[in-house]
């Protein structure tokens, strides 16, 4: 049996996930039917532009190519955009990828049919080096609203190249019927990284709604065939806060794999990881030089672990500056990167090259540190059952001493010692162990590692304007942000936004200079910035004026003003916020109402309260914000907004000022 | 043509899709420069006039200065043949880690004006000093996402070293196009520049003026042999950021535009805009042809009526909302339009494709009209400075003489007495007989062959531009507020909600609503959401629901504090974002408008109103401002109105902006106090 090139190429998937379809006959149109001609709105798509009528994709590994079949409903005016499409392709390459066959045709409510008698512009994306991003471009003719807009196409690829396909099923627009189908080769296949295994299965991750499911049958030859077909498929629901689009919407990830099953991928593929992770991380003989130097032996864990925390904190973050080529090394003398050692003498690197380093030392040291691959939470979840690694965003490290495990962030400029960045909260991957790999989770950051703390001490005037200064300290989360700005930008920059951030949380009219930064390149202290404040903080309600009773708080819009939601709710990570705000009155005004005490919990997994002081000659205010919980479930939503509505009702309250009585006169004058 | 010419062509429509897809461009650019090599070797030593520039004393800039432009010379040599090369020498030097936008290498050409002899240098703020070779130079295309073919492609690189302290340098050649002959250059950008040349070299028997924008004229040094040069030294940047209500900057920019002419250079683009029309007579020369179906179309939609608006508003009409925006755009399509029947036969095409068809129908039924050159950055076209620099392409359609129309507001009248109707087919909800905002108060190129003129666009009455905001609530003691609401928009003041209401899913729709509602409210609800007369633009747009706002009233003891006018936050805030000093840039308020709001609140029983806002009239040349809350038994009045008039100020005016928006904003978190009896 011939031995054949594989592929798994995921730029193809990311071009083909617009739309999808199957390898046609002679005739490649489906006739429309009266219901779909006569169609002027989908009940199950409320409002939308358009719907997909059909999508479908077959792939077929022995004539090497994708089909692909698109059939749009056009229900508004809107949807004639989709008359425009763009197929783009990555072409040439190893799998000399093109795309052909495009046809199209526009069907009139009435049932004229206007065929695309032209051809497809093509045009260049990009050119890097030999890579080289194509697109077709076409138009389709005479669009109105309530056409039927149907077009295919085919991509294809070398003889001795095979791609495996991606389904996604869930897309933009509602979908009535999908049909997704892969005929895989049963030749014997070897994948194109540098070990060249031999695969002899074909493995998918279904990512489903219930009932639907992926059907696989054997034909009377034995070869496989693996189909999809869905009816009623829900457009994607865009929310705010909102989890990444990746990790929910429904689609069937495929590929060609040496492997059994999920635990025989990860337990090879881990120790296969986890080996090239060490062949880079040594340590090295710089490394254990540069270690000998800056640790003694004689130092606990936790101080030997800071030591070189700081030192790899110290180097070039080159995520927050810039990369550098091969060649700009080479022209700076420095050789090609193979080891934490290369790292080390070019004091710059990744965040993932700086995380080995820091792993590397620590091993130098003595330590018991392994590296652990995990995914981004901002980009999306760890699948187990996704047999990639490829979904590995980041590194991050893990250090073994007391018996325990502890996990650092040196990759992420300005993560606190022993602290993890929230994309690394939570989330899962493969670290290693002695002698290999196994998958796990990472841990969660209690809410309180981040914290801001805003602290207004004002004097009013007899006009209402309040003068003095806001004492703002960031920790945790919130701090790294300014910091890291202060390094992909500059500290002008970080100034600049201060008071931009700031200025717009207080009402119109109020002017901040920022008096004093402290400790913006000390990721281990918190970060204080006290601004100067100068300007009217009230509005006139006649003869009285009301300050805002959360002056912090004033100019937020309310969190969810919808009543329904579909998506979980993601605030990324914890965070606690504690606001004092002191306003001394002139003896012109005085308080007469204060805002009412107000507290607010939900589940003891979100807290809120604010507390009024009224003192000769002056009010304070206190609030404090805890939300414990970033991750809410869409059942959840009710009562979650239900919190933030009681929460932001009691922030518009108000502090009345009126006109103080006169002091009484002493008699006898 | 230059690059910073290339992506001034006419074709690029104002159309908030292609804003985007400038963007997405760039997007692509970036992406791909990340999968460059971004490599750099020390293949040959960087030359002495990179080495010279760098060495350069620079003066003190402020820390907000990314970069510095230490040296940039152009020069434009004409061949007999008419078409230009331009040769260009360029050195970056970055002062802050925000300049290596700034340094990053982007050079647009098409298949007409390929880039030659392109070289890039680069020393690192440690002196480190790189080459990098053609093939780690990247080149993109247009990211058109379905909505775009243009042959517009990129070369991109970034260069090595490119730190604060680091300077990045670029020298390369490249061809004009055939049928254009004149080449602007523009020595003004968003950061200084120290040096800056630009020679012209021309064959014998040519000629060239020149015409300045933005700037004194300077006079070229003649360096014999048809060779002259004009230098600039110290060019501050144009720096917008943190300013509020400015013009774009191509309103402001420094530039120079350099004609030349000669044998070879037919209808050539002189020093007037006649000759601009004249030129481009040439290119849309047999595009406004109609054909059969075009004429029976035309007919059919014109009707019997002899009246002239009765007859072409359903013809402009057709091509404003039945021919779909969609740009290809290949080498001289830049400029030159598709012919009409391609465009009436694909119902698609860009602005100088609909204009052209609409021109080509509208002469089926024996109106005569012309394409008008303009631009949607207000002042981008200078009337002083003839040239074909422009984004855009609207119908100018002749009046009858003696005709008057009410509903004819964009009319301007050419110096020939005739009287044109300015109207824009690509924009899909300005309603005929108007112009959008954008190009109100701007200037646009009548393309009259001999009789070509600059003409300046008229700025349209505020009540063409309306919103009108009524309600009627009542008021619980508990503080919620109910009522329904009415809003009526007219012009473009609807637009966005026309595109929104026709092209957005209901989902989509909500959150909007739910977005403009959270200005004012923190806890509301939105029930049987109506809205009218989306597609008839000559008719408000009338939205209207019932709405319920939970805390709206704040007890505060005894008393419930109101803000009377409840909703409609004008976001007028010039004071929020601005840079110290005074202010020096003139003032663009973007269009003119009139709103008003009336709302009537029903007091819960038992209370009534123990202290009002007070009444507020301001009343400038520019705009005006005025509210009152009345009490009247026991319900609340509010009534406030809100005019501009103007859309451009100079700077000196920005004090009374700010005296106006000051005002505005006290008054809107103005309370009504009430008081339990």
């Amino acid at each position: 049996m011939p031995i054949s090139r594989l592929a798994v190429s995921l730029t193809l998937v990311a071009c083909l996930a617009g739309s999808m379809r199957s390898a046609w006959g002679a005739d490649p149109w489906t006739p429309p039917t009266p219901e779909e001609l006569s169609m002027t709105s989908s009940p199950q798509a409320p409002g939308a532009r358009a719907i997909y009528l059909f999508r479908e994709q077959i792939t077929e590994d022995a004539l090497h190519m994708y089909s692909v079949h698109v059939r749009i409903k056009v229900l508004t005016e809107a949807g004639k955009d989709l008359a425009n499409v763009e197929l783009s392709y990555a072409h040439g390459g190893r799998g000399q990828l093109n795309l052909d066959e495009v046809g199209g045709r526009t069907i009139h409510p009435d049932g004229t049919v206007v065929a695309f008698t032209g051809k497809p512009y093509e045009k260049l994306v990009g050119k890097v080096n030999e890579a080289k991003y194509m697109a077709k471009v076409f138009s389709l003719p005479d669009v109105t609203v309530g056409s039927i807009l149907e077009y295919h196409y085919k991509l294809r690829y070398d003889d001795h190249y095979y791609i495996s396909p991606d389904w996604y099923i869930q897309e933009d627009l509602f979908t009535r019927k999908v049909h997704f189908l892969w005929k895989p080769t049963d030749a014997e296949l070897l994948t194109n990284d540098d070990r060249g295994q031999l695969t002899s299965h074909v493995a998918w991750t279904p990512i489903l709604p219930a009932g639907i499911d992926v059907h696989q049958e054997r034909g009377a030859n034995g070869r496989l065939t693996l189909e999809l077909s869905a009816n009623d498929i829900p457009a994607i629901a865009r929310e705010e806060h909102m989890p990444p689009l990746n990790s929910f919407t429904y689609r069937v990830l495929f590929y060609y794999t040496p492997y059994r099953g999920m635990d025989d991928y990860w337990k090879n593929e881990g120790k296969y990881w986890a080996r090239r992770r060490d062949k880079f991380i040594g340590p090295g003989p710089a490394v254990r030089a540069a270690v000998q130097e800056m640790v003694k032996g004689s130092d606990a864990p936790e101080q030997k672990l800071r030591t070189i925390y700081a030192a790899t904190q110290k180097l070039e973050n080159s995520d927050l500056t810039r990369g550098h080529s091969a060649s700009e090394d080479k022209a700076q003398g420095l050789g090609e990167i193979h080891t934490t050692d290369d790292i080390l003498r070019r004091k710059r690197g990744s965040g993932d090259q700086l995380t080995a380093l820091f792993v590397a030392m620590a091993r130098a040291a003595g330590m018991k540190a392994y590296l652990m691959g995990v995914t981004n939470r901002e980009r999306s979840f760890f699948y187990p059952a996704y047999l990639s690694t490829q979904q590995l965003d980041d590194d991050i490290a893990i250090v073994n001493y007391d018996g325990k495990d502890h996990f650092y962030d040196p990759g992420v400029r300005f993560c606190p010692f022993e602290h993890l960045a929230w994309q690394h909260t939570r989330t899962s991957g493969i670290r290693q162990v002695e002698g290999g790999a196994v998958l796990t989770e990472t841990r969660t950051e209690a809410y309180k590692t981040s914290q801001l703390k805003r602290v207004a001490d004002l004097t009013m005037d007899d006009h209402g304007v309040v003068s003095g200064s806001i004492l703002v300290t960031y920790s945790g989360i919130p701090a790294m942000r300014w910091r890291q700005l202060s390094v992909s930008s500059d500290e002008a920059a970080v100034r600049h936004d201060l008071v931009e951030q700031v200025g717009s949380l207080l009402p119109g009219g109020m002017q901040l200079t920022i008096a004093s930064i402290s400790a913006l390149d000390d990721y281990e202290k918190p970060l204080i910035v006290k601004f100067n404040v100068n300007g009217p903080i009230g509005s006139p309600a006649g003869k009285r004026l009301l300050v805002p009773g959360a002056l912090f708080e004033s100019n937020r819009r309310t969190m969810f003003s919808s009543e329904k939601r579909q998506q979980a709710v993601d605030f990324d990570y914890g965070l606690l916020i504690q606001d004092a705000v002191r306003i001394k009155l002139p003896k012109t005004l005085a308080v007469e109402s204060l805002p009412n005490e107000a507290t607010a919990d939900f589940q003891k997994l979100a807290g809120f309260n604010m507390t009024a002081e009224n003192t000769a000659g002056a009010f304070t205010m206190r609030r404090n914000y805890a939300l414990g919980e970033f991750f809410f479930k869409p059942s959840e939503y009710t009562d979650l907004r239900k919190f933030f509505l009681t929460m932001e009702a009691a922030d518009q309250q108000s502090v009345v000022l009126k006109q103080a009585a006169p002091a009484e006169s002493k008699g006898g004058q | 043509m230059s690059p910073s010419q290339h992506v001034q062509k006419t074709s690029r429509r104002a159309h908030p899709r292609v804003r985007l897809l400038i963007g997405l461009f760039l997007a692509v650019f970036f992406g791909l420069c990340a999968g460059l090599p971004a490599a750099a070797t020390k293949v040959e030593s960087v030359p002495d006039w990179v080495k010279a520039a760098a060495s350069q004393t620079l003066p003190k800039y402020s820390d907000r200065t990314n970069a510095v432009v230490l040296r940039d010379d152009r020069t434009v040599s004409v061949g007999a043949d008419g078409r230009a090369t331009e040769h260009r020498r360029r050195v970056v030097k970055i002062l802050r880690p925000q300049g290596r936008e700034d340094a990053r290498i982007f050079l647009p050409f098409d298949s007409e004006t390929k880039l030659t002899d392109l070289h890039v240098w680069s020393i690192g703020p440690d002196g480190h000093e790189y080459t990098l070779r053609d093939k780690e130079i990247g080149e993109v295309g247009f990211p058109g996402q379905g909505s775009l073919y243009m042959d517009l492609h990129a070369r991109v690189a970034e260069a090595p070293g490119r730190d604060p302290g680091g300077i990045v340098a670029y020298e390369y050649d490249q061809r004009s196009h055939a049928y254009v002959n004149e080449t602007t250059w523009h020595f003004q950008s968003e950061i200084p520049a120290l040096a800056q040349s630009f020679t012209l070299e021309l064959p014998a028997g040519y000629s060239f003026g020149s015409v300045w924008s933005h700037h004194e004229p300077v006079k070229p040094a003649d360096l014999e042999h048809m060779r002259w040069r004009w230098e600039l030294k110290d060019v501050p940047a144009i720096d917008l950021d943190d300013m509020a209500y400015t013009p774009d900057e191509a309103a402001l920019a420094g530039r120079v535009t350099v004609h030349y002419a000669g044998s070879a250079t037919a209808a050539p683009v002189g020093d007037t805009w006649k000759s601009v029309g004249q030129w481009y007579r040439t290119l849309e020369s047999n595009r406004l042809d109609a054909t059969p179906e075009i004429a029976a179309k035309a007919k059919d939609l014109a009707g019997a009526s002899p009246d002239f608006y009765t007859r072409v508003e359903p013809v402009a009409e057709f091509v404003q909302r039945q021919i779909r925006y969609f740009v290809i755009e290949m080498g001289i399509g830049g400029y030159q339009p598709h012919a009409a029947a391609e465009i009436f036969r694909n119902r698609y095409g860009d602005c100088k494709d609909k204009a052209t068809l609409l021109s080509a129908m509208l002469s089926s039924i024996g109106v005569h009209s012309a394409l008008m050159m303009v631009d949607d950055r207000r002042g981008a076209i200078d009337p002083k400075a003839p040239s074909i620099l422009a984004d855009h392409m609207v119908t100018a359609i002749e009046v009858p003489e003696g005709y008057r129309s009410p509903k004819l507001r964009s009319v301007i009248t050419a110096a020939s007495g005739k009287r044109y109707l300015i109207f824009d087919p690509t924009w899909e909800k300005t309603p005929f007989g108007q112009l959008e905002h954008e190009l109100q108060g701007s200037y646009g190129v009548l393309m009259e062959g001999d009789q070509s003129e600059i003409v300046a666009l008229p700025v349209l009455s505020p009540d063409l531009n309306s919103i009108r905001r009524s309600a009627t609530f009542r008021l619980t003691a508990e503080g919620v507020l109910q009522g329904r609401v009415t809003e009526k928009r007219y012009g473009d003041s609807a637009s966005m909600r026309r595109y929104l209401y026709e092209r957005e899913d209901a989902q989509q729709q909500e959150q909007f609503l739910g977005r403009v509602l959270r200005q004012d409210f923190a806890s509301f609800s939105v029930a049987d959401f109506k809205q009218e007369n989306l597609g008839a633009l000559h008719q408000d747009l009338t939205t209207s629901f019932d709405l319920t706002a939970q805390h709206f009233a704040r007890q505060m003891g005894q008393m419930l504090m109101v803000r009377p006018r409840v909703f409609g936050t004008e976001d007028l805030r010039p004071s929020v974002r601005r840079q110290p000093g005074p202010r020096q840039v003139p003032i663009d308020l973007v269009e003119t408008v009139q709103a008003q709001d009336d709302f009537e609140i029903k007091l819960p029983a038992g209370y009534t109103a123990e202290e009002l806002p007070e009444p507020v009239s301001l009343t400038l040349d520019f705009a005006s401002y005025e509210s009152a809350t009345t009490l009247l038994g026991d319900t609340l009045h509010f009534h406030r109105s809100y005019t501009v008039r103007q859309v451009l100020l100079p700077a000196e005016r920005f004090a009374d902006l700010e005296r106006l928006a000051a005002v505005i904003a006290t008054d809107e978190q103005s309370n009504a106090i009430l008081k339990k009896l």
